[in-house]
């Protein structure tokens, strides 16, 4: 589960499909899918989103899709 | 000849664009600094370039993307310049692979060379140029390195489209591309196999064009059948994630032949986002920039320049203008529409340039640096608890240059409704034309404070835009629905050349309106106060102008300046925010030595004319913002809205501070 990852931790994307449809969609678009290696790079304060990295490419989601994303560690 | 840019997000089409046109538009570091067509004549070669918004794939979810879907569906194009981000070539290949489906002739400009060898990603063009079986040329755009190659393969005669089909999508898939297929012909001249892709991928705007051309009961059919197929064969979850595994799946194949990766330093990027997205830093970071931006503006270097200018303006040029004016005779009429009008009004607000320009400088550097993602990030949460979402930030932010552009750029947020409340609530971020007002008055009645209380306005603007966000929100546009996903670009070092091109670009647009629209509006003013009931030459408190101020007058009485003066200055602010000062100068005339900002002492306490300054910082969109409301929501009432609830709210929050101020003492 991503709630339990701290900023630097690696994992690897097994199930997006809980995660609301339109986020689906976006994540795609910037290539993140089932498989995709990601790590957190900063999580902000009071819920706020967080920031992951993904070949390279950071992006920023919300906790509340985050923690909907099923990841194992690496 | 017509050729299109087209490519993902932040790829540096537009960079291309203003280096093989010559013009100049708008280039920024994060994904969705353009959000309308725009066309350009070549420098080198005959025809026409046309820059479109970045879109990931032609599948659009948000209104700018939308527009690339529409250009795509209904209007004419030669020829395709792909434009790929080197150093992220897998995730841009998706829409590569679209665009050959399109059948037409397809180009690649392979980007960000010099960002991919960085990171040790090495791209064989040639190979790559083999595999997908169009031509591939090399490019930095933001040097012009290699765009001469490019505008060389753009008019040798483009190749034949290519039509060897480089995704195969699987037998059921294929078959149902041709059932549909057979549905559609004669009727469409675009590609049938891209048409049908885009359908089963759920295309709305293909959708929508299938119901003009053909049975769309038929071809709704033919999508359910091949959906449950493929759910019993692969107990696959989606048609649109099957087909976008069947592209990565030739995606990987591609990049095995073409990319090579040799392992990368960390980059900068990621030390400078631990300090500007810190937990607790984040917030307190823009705040110190914004203050630090207030400082350069209004005290260290905007205003000894403003007033260095105002010093030339109305010392050596006014006299130098007597001078010639009485040469040549003038009747006393010119002398005073010339002196009085013009040089008062235009050189009022000409004078305020440098400020402008180091406004517009700083807010170049957040576009330019790829601070500006960050920012919306970090302000997520507090948007998020409002109704909004951290993307709505942006166009906040380029509201501080000009409403116009901010309320264009909130095309790119994907919900209608968190669009629409961003819409109606940028014209509440200060623009650079009310800018000159704070300088005037700062410098009038609280020099000792001048960033902080500047400070004070931007930072109001913003929480009450927040609050009636929230309003809005639980009220009248109650929805659920949000979607917060932002790709935060690397940073990039600015250049100094592009900087200055993008700040000129802004500023021109104050200089040309003082040139133009203020001009006009100078000497209508002038007239007005120069003519009254009784004639012409009349004292001013008997002229027109001061009638119709006088109307508005007594109503103004309340919030501390109920004189028809400001309120003349307030009517003429609803045509551009620069004219309210221009007005006062017309109408506080000093004819030499005494400032206009002694002047003001005369009429306005400390107290009042704070409450003047948070009138005007709130009260109405300028015309041309309350324009592209209109153009952006289709909707008068809409518009109507925004112009009403903006005076309410502006006078609300003035008699407050100023009732309110008066209660505790203050004057
Ligand atoms: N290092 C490097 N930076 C580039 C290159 N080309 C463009 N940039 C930078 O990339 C950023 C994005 O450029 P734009 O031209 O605005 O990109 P765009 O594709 O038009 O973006 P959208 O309009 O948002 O789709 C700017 O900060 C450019 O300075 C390049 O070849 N190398
Ligand atoms: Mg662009």
């Amino acid at each position: 589960m991503f709630s339990s990852f701290k900023p630097g931790e690696r994992g690897k994307i097994v199930d997006l499909s809980h995660v609301s449809h339109l986020v689906q969609r976006r994540l795609l678009d910037l290539g993140i899918t089932e498989g995709s290696e990601v790590c957190v790079k900063c999580v902000m304060p009071f819920g706020g989103p967080i920031m992951i990295e993904s070949c390279g490419q950071c992006i920023g989601i919300r906790r509340k899709e985050a923690v909907q994303i099923e990841v194992v560690k690496v | 000849m017509e050729i299109a840019l087209i490519g993902n997000p932040n790829t540096g089409k537009t960079s291309l664009f203003n280096n093989l046109t010559g013009s100049y538009e708008y280039v920024g570091n994060w994904s969705g600094v353009t959000v309308e067509k725009k066309v350009g004549i070549f420098k080198k070669i005959q025809g026409h370039l046309i820059d479109l918004p970045g879109v990931y794939t032609l599948n659009p979810l948000s209104r700018d993307e939308g527009v690339v879907t529409n250009f795509f569906l209904h209007e004419s194009v030669n020829q395709l310049l792909n434009i790929l981000d080197a150093s992220q070539l897998e995730r841009n290949l998706h829409l590569t692979l679209q665009l050959l489906e399109f059948e037409r002739p397809v180009l690649i400009g392979l980007n960000m060379v010099d960002v991919a060898n960085k990171r040790g990603i090495q791209i064989d063009a040639v190979k790559l140029s083999k595999s997908l079986g169009v031509p591939v040329v090399p490019v930095i755009a933001r040097s012009g390195k290699g765009c001469d190659r490019l505008v060389d393969a753009i008019s040798t005669k483009s190749p034949e489209p290519v039509n060897k089909k480089l995704v195969y999508y699987g037998k059921e898939v294929e078959a149902a591309i041709s059932a549909l297929s057979k549905e559609i012909d004669g009727k469409t001249e675009h590609s049938h196999r891209f048409l049908a892709i885009q359908y089963f991928e759920g295309n709305e705007y293909v959708k929508n064009y299938f119901y003009e051309i053909a049975d769309s009961e038929k071809l709704n059919l033919i999508l359910v059948n091949l959906e449950s197929e493929l759910k019993k064969q692969y107990a696959s979850k989606t048609l649109p994630s099957f087909i976008y595994l069947k592209r990565k799946e030739t995606i990987v194949k591609i990049m095995a032949e073409t990319a090579v990766k040799s392992s990368s330093v960390i980059p900068l990027s990621e030390k400078i986002d631990r300090i500007v997205t810190n937990k607790f830093f984040g917030i307190p970071i823009f705040l110190i920039l914004m203050y630090l931006m207030f400082m350069l503006t209004f005290d260290w270097i905007g205003t000894p320049l403003s007033d260095a200018l105002d010093a030339i303006l109305t010392g050596p040029i006014t006299n130098l203008l007597e001078n010639v004016l009485t040469a040549i005779h003038a009747s006393d009429f010119i002398h005073a529409l010339i002196i009085q009008g013009l040089v008062a009004g235009v050189g009022g607000v000409l004078v305020f340039v440098p400020q402008i320009f180091i406004l517009f400088l700083f807010i170049s550097l957040l576009e330019d640096s790829g601070y500006m993602a960050r920012v919306a990030l970090v302000m997520d949460r507090i948007m998020e608890s409002v109704g909004l979402n951290g993307k709505a930030f942006i166009p906040m932010i380029i509201g501080f240059g000009c409403n116009v552009p901010g309320i264009m750029a909130a095309r790119t947020i994907e919900t209608p409704r968190e669009r629409l409340l961003t819409i109606l609530l940028t014209p509440l971020m200060s623009c650079s034309a009310r800018l000159p007002v704070y300088a005037l008055f700062v410098g009038a009645f609280f020099a000792g404070q001048r960033a902080l209380i500047v400070l004070c306005l931007y930072v109001l603007g913003i929480i009450v835009a927040l609050i009636l966000a929230k309003v809005f929100s639980s009220t009248i546009l109650k929805s659920e629905t949000s979607l917060f996903v932002i790709e935060l670009p690397p940073y990039r070092l600015p250049q100094f050349q592009s900087l200055w091109r993008s700040t000129w670009d802004k500023g021109k647009g104050f200089i040309r309106k003082a040139g133009t629209f203020i001009f006009a509006g100078s000497v209508f003013i002038w007239l007005l106060s120069y003519a009254g009931p009784g004639g012409i030459n009349v004292d001013m408190d008997r002229s027109f102008l001061a009638l119709i101020g006088g109307v508005i007058a007594p109503v103004l009485v309340p919030i501390g300046f109920g004189t028809w003066q400001a309120a003349a200055s307030l009517i003429t602010g609803f045509l551009a925010k620069e004219s309210i000062i221009a007005t006062m100068n017309i109408i506080y005339f000093v004819p030499n030595d005494s400032s206009l900002q002694g002047l003001l002492a005369n009429y306005y306490s400390p107290l009042a004319a704070f409450s003047f300054m948070v009138f005007i910082l709130l009260y109405i969109p300028c015309l041309a913002t309350t324009a592209t409301i209109y153009k952006e929501t289709g909707s008068k009432k809409w518009t109507v809205f925004s112009v009403v609830y903006a005076l309410v709210i502006a006078y609300v929050l003035s008699l407050i501070i100023y009732q309110g101020g008066k209660l505790f003492g203050l004057v």
